[in-house]
Parts: C-alpha cells; sequence; structure tokens
C-alpha cells in the first residue's frame, strides 16, 4: 500500500495555446467592455457638454491627429521605445551584478546601501539634466537616465531575493557537497526570480518614465519631445495621442516582462491565482 | 564489538556560543553505531538531538570529542556524498520536476543525464511515487513530499541515512505506512539508519537500538537494545514484545522528562 496507489495526476508544464488563448479571452473581456463603454461615454460627453478641445479633445479628435500624423509618431515612439528598453536592460543587469555583490558581501553591503538608498530618493527630473550634462545631447543621455532609474528597483530585489533561500534547503546542498557555483545557479538563484520579476516589473513601468523625462529636459526626437512641442503650440489632440502612446507603451513593456515570469518563475505560487 | 562499526561518537561535545551566554547543547556523548544498524535518538525537546545528528552529517563540527564515519571525518564522507540527511520538512526545490528533485545529488556530483535519471526512477519506485515523475512539488502531500526527501537522500548510496523528525508532520495513518516504507528500504539497501524522533511507538518499531537522551546538558541517559523479529511490519506492534519495550522505553523518557 502506499500513496501512489491513488491515480497521478498529469502534469502540465504549460495548458495548449488554444486554451491558454481562451483562458486570456475570458479573463479580459470585462476589461475591454469597460474600455469600449469609456471611450464612448467621452465621446458622447465631449459633444454633448460642449467640452473645450484644448480641455479634453474627444476620441475621434485624437486619432484624427495620430492619423495626421503616421510616421512622425511611429518613429518618436521607436526612439522612446529603444531609449527605455536599453535603459531597462543596462540598469537591471547593473543593479542585478550590484544587488548580487551586496547578497553575498556584508561588507559591500552595509558599506554602499546607506549611499544607494540616499540617491534613490533623488527625483528623477533633478538628476536627468545633470545626467544629460555628463552623456550629451544624444540619445545616449535619455538612456543613461533610464538606466539610473532601473537600478535601484532591482539592486535592492536581487540582494533581497539571493537571501531568501530556504535554510534547510540550503543544509540539503550542503549535505549534497555543493560547490558555491551550483549552489548560486541551482538554488539562490532560481529563489531569488520571484523577487527579481518584481524589481523587473517595477523597473518596465519607471523605464519609459525615465525615458519621457529625459526628453522633457533636452531632446529633438522622442514622444516627451513631441509631448513638448505639442504642449508649447497647444495642440492637445496630438500631445493626447503621445500621451496614450507612451502609457500603450508602458502596459506593453509591463506584459512581455509578465510574460517572461510566466515562462522563468511558472512554480510560484502566486502565478496560480486569480485574476 | 564483533560488527564493522559505520558510525563512532566519542566523547563529543558541543557548545552553541551564544551573545553572553553559551548552550551546551551536547556533554561527553559516546556512541557506536554498527554496520547496517537502525538506531533511534529520542528524548524531550532540546536535549541534542538535532545537534548529534548534524554532527554526524557534518552540519555542524564538534566544540570536543571524535566522530568518525567508516573511519573517516564526517567532512570527507560528506565531501564524497556517503552521507543521506533528511530533515523535517521535505525541502524540496519547487522549481523541480519530482525526478530532477531526487537527481540533485547526483546532479551536483556531475552524473549524466542518462545515469541520474535511471538512479531517480528507480529510487522512485522504491519509496512508491512512481506515476509522479514529472509532477510539480506542490502537486504533491505532505507524506508524497517526505517519500521524495528520502529518495533523493538515497540517491548517492550513501552509507548512512540520519533522518531528523522525518514524519513528525505527518498524519498517523501516512506515518505508518512511512514506517513500514522505512523499515524496508533499510531491509533492502542495508544503510546504516539514525532516525531522530517523539514517538517510543515509532522508535520501538523500527530501531535495533533506541538511544534516550537527556537535556541539559544533552547526554545519553540510556541506550534499549530492541531484539524484536524482523523484518518489522505493522504487525510487530501486537507482540508483547513490542508493548513491553514501549513500556521500558516510556519509563526511561519520563526520567528525562523529570528534570525538564
Ligand atoms: N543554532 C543554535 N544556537 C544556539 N543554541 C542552539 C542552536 N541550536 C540548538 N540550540 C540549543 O541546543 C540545545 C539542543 O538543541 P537541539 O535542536 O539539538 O535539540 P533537539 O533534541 O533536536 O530538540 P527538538 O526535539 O525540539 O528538536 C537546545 O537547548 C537548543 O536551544
Ligand atoms: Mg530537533
Amino acid at each position: 500500500m502506499s500513496d501512489s496507489t491513488l491515480a497521478a495526476p498529469v502534469p502540465r508544464r504549460t495548458a495548449p495555446l488554444s486554451h491558454r488563448l481562451l483562458d486570456v479571452a475570458e479573463r479580459s473581456w470585462p476589461a475591454v467592455l469597460i474600455l469600449v463603454a469609456l471611450i464612448a461615454g467621452w465621446e458622447w460627453a465631449c459633444a454633448a457638454l460642449g467640452i473645450k478641445p484644448y480641455i479634453l479633445p474627444a476620441p475621434s479628435a485624437i486619432l484624427t491627429a495620430a492619423l495626421n500624423d503616421v510616421p512622425g509618431l511611429a518613429r518618436n515612439s521607436g526612439i522612446t521605445a529603444w531609449e527605455a528598453t536599453a535603459g531597462f536592460v543596462i540598469g537591471s543587469a547593473l543593479g542585478a551584478l550590484l544587488g548580487t555583490a551586496f547578497a553575498y558581501s556584508r561588507f559591500l553591503a552595509r558599506g554602499f546601501l546607506p549611499f544607494i538608498i540616499a540617491a534613490n530618493t533623488i527625483p528623477v527630473v533633478a538628476i536627468a539634466p545633470i545626467i544629460i550634462i555628463w552623456f550629451g545631447h544624444g540619445i545616449g543621455s535619455k538612456i543613461a537616465v533610464t538606466a539610473f532609474l532601473s537600478f535601484f528597483p532591482l539592486a535592492l530585489n536581487m540582494m533581497k531575493g539571493l537571501q531568501s533561500y530556504d535554510r534547510t534547503v540550503a543544509d540539503v546542498f550542503h549535505i549534497a557537497a555543493a560547490s558555491p557555483l551550483q549552489t548560486f545557479f541551482k538554488m539562490r538563484l532560481p529563489s531569488a526570480l520571484p523577487y527579481v520579476f518584481v524589481g523587473l516589473k517595477l523597473n518596465v513601468t519607471f523605464s519609459v518614465i525615465g525615458a519621457i523625462v529625459a526628453e522633457f529636459v533636452q531632446a529633438d526626437r522622442g514622444l516627451g519631445f513631441v509631448i513638448m512641442t505639442t504642449y508649447r503650440t497647444m495642440a492637445m489632440p496630438k500631445l493626447w495621442a503621445a500621451m496614450l502612446l507612451s502609457a500603450l507603451m508602458g502596459i506593453l513593456f509591463f506584459l512581455v516582462v509578465a510574460m517572461l515570469e510566466r515562462i522563468f518563475v511558472p512554480w510560484h505560487a502566486s502565478m496560480s491565482t486569480d485574476p | 564489538m564483533a560488527e564493522a562499526l559505520s558510525a563512532e561518537v566519542r566523547d563529543l561535545s558541543l557548545v552553541y556560543r551564544g551573545r553572553g551566554r553559551d548552550v551546551i547543547a551536547l556533554s561527553e556523548v559516546s556512541l557506536g553505531i554498527a554496520q547496517g544498524e537502525f538506531v533511534s535518538l529520542i528524548g524531550p525537546s532540546g536535549c541534542g538531538k538535532s545537534t548529534l545528528l548534524r554532527v554526524l552529517g557534518d552540519l555542524l563540527t564538534p566544540t570536543q570529542g571524535t566522530v568518525s564515519i567508516k573511519g573517516r571525518t564526517p567532512r570527507a564522507e560528506r565531501l564524497d556524498r556517503r552521507i543521506g540527511f533528511v530533515f523535517q520538512e521535505a525541502a524540496l526545490l519547487e522549481w523541480r520536476s519530482v525526478l530532477d528533485n531526487i537527481a540533485l545529488p547526483l546532479e551536483l556530483r556531475g552524473a549524466s543525464r542518462r545515469d541520474r535519471e535511471a538512479r531517480a526512477r528507480a529510487l522512485i519506485e522504491l519509496v512508491g511515487l512512481t506515476g509522479f515523475e514529472a509532477a510539480w512539488p506542490r502537486q504533491l502531500s505532505g507524506g508524497m513530499r517526505q517519500r521524495a526527501a528520502i529518495a533523493r537522500a538515497l540517491s548517492t548510496e550513501p552509507d548512512l541515512l540520519l533522518l531528523d523528525e522525518p514524519f513528525g508532520a505527518l498524519d498517523q495513518i501516512t506515518r505508518d505506512r512511512l514506517n513500514m516504507e522505512l523499515a524496508r528500504i533499510h531491509e533492502v539497501t542495508g544503510v546504516s539508519v539514525v532516525l531522530v524522533t517523539h514517538s517510543i511507538r515509532e522508535a520501538v518499531l523500527l530501531s535495533d537500538r533506541i538511544v534516550v537522551m537527556t537535556p541539559r546538558p544533552g547526554r545519553i541517559e540510556r541506550i534499549l537494545d530492541d531484539p524484536l523479529p524482523r523484518p518489522r511490519s505493522l504487525g510487530t506492534r501486537l507482540l508483547p514484545a513490542y508493548e513491553d519495550l514501549v513500556r521500558a522505553g516510556s519509563r526511561e523518557l519520563e526520567k528525562g522528562y523529570a528534570n525538564v
């Protein structure tokens, strides 16, 4: 007699694609419904209440403004997306490395963390002009500002994650005579992944903010630049279009990271909870 | 003792150094474990059972005294992966399948994928987890998790299997089953076993000898022989000699609790 006389489950790492698409459809239709209702109500309100376009342009006006300059908006979106992505990758990579060093060296953690936390409280709008002076007027300085923002969340979460392994599992690795490298890659890093993704999700939204703020300070391209110039000329529908595009970009990036999390951390308990 | 010794502890003392005050967890403990023997450690909480087990597994270094396993230091044995350890929690890696969890020590040793899978499959059968090779740990019940932990501890064919209250968190029926599995595994593999338990019935059911310990400082109070016939089964519990041993063991235990 043993527990295994019970029927074994058919373990599924990933459900078939058709099931998952159905799942997504089922979970997102309420949000889609609300969105459609919101846009319809907005359109109706602008006309019925006579709201001035520079206060709140109607969705149709925003769409028209966007369609009038598709190539321009696409090019500027691409530039901002590139700045955000590059800054996100560089900042996250540096943050991960430093977080790892902190997790392994109490001296480094105690020595550097107070300054890092202090630096983290500097508003990005205050530091952006300085970084732009350092890194020049090109795209590089926008990437640097974004990297600056992406750095802290991952450094802190990486450190916390690497320290959050189960002590009994560590004993198991000790008994099995695991090398420090094996312990890192087969235990501490996988244990840290849920934390790493908390940091990455923060970073990915910060990265779009960082790129646009840097463009506000100085730029001749990018969505931030579009927002600044349309603001000066009071071309509000186009400003709204640029703003919505930047929001869309943030959401898209977030979804990419969330998808990566599902791929890399499928075991994590929070993954299986609704909605 | 005529038989070959699997492990020998001589005048072992262990002191946990704390801020201000030290805790003497073990004081001059001596114990020999014969090859293939099944020894249980029992005694009130804080008498140093886990500490003794952790010294044997090279998770702690003695303050004084010597420990040898197969004539070598625990460290040498551990580095050769000759020690298996099972904890109260299964401590499985949640991101690995049951099969890959059981194969972990072999993977760390550098065994080829084919070898470690073959061995892991054999162990899965030994502990009765057939059909769950690809399951995630969180899909397993507590008893099944402990089966997987036992299989993992056996994967490198250890000389010595150390178990620290492995069934403490399980319900009685699951516990009975796993007791029998452990008895069978001990029978077929011939591994020497040291089991820490709080249950005198479990100790009597499984052991060749029962080491009763007392706290403050941790010492061996008495060692009881358990000559019940082998192989052991749940039917062993119906023997009058079983009840006699349980009574004798309880009496010894009460002495330990008297000075708690
Ligand atoms: N890491 C530690 N630091 C300081 N003291 C410790 C430590 N671990 C255990 N002790 C102390 O050493 C003594 C023996 O502890 P140990 O865990 O070996 O007891 P035990 O017999 O396993 O108890 P239990 O049945 O509760 O598991 C106890 O007094 C305990 O408080
Ligand atoms: Mg204990």
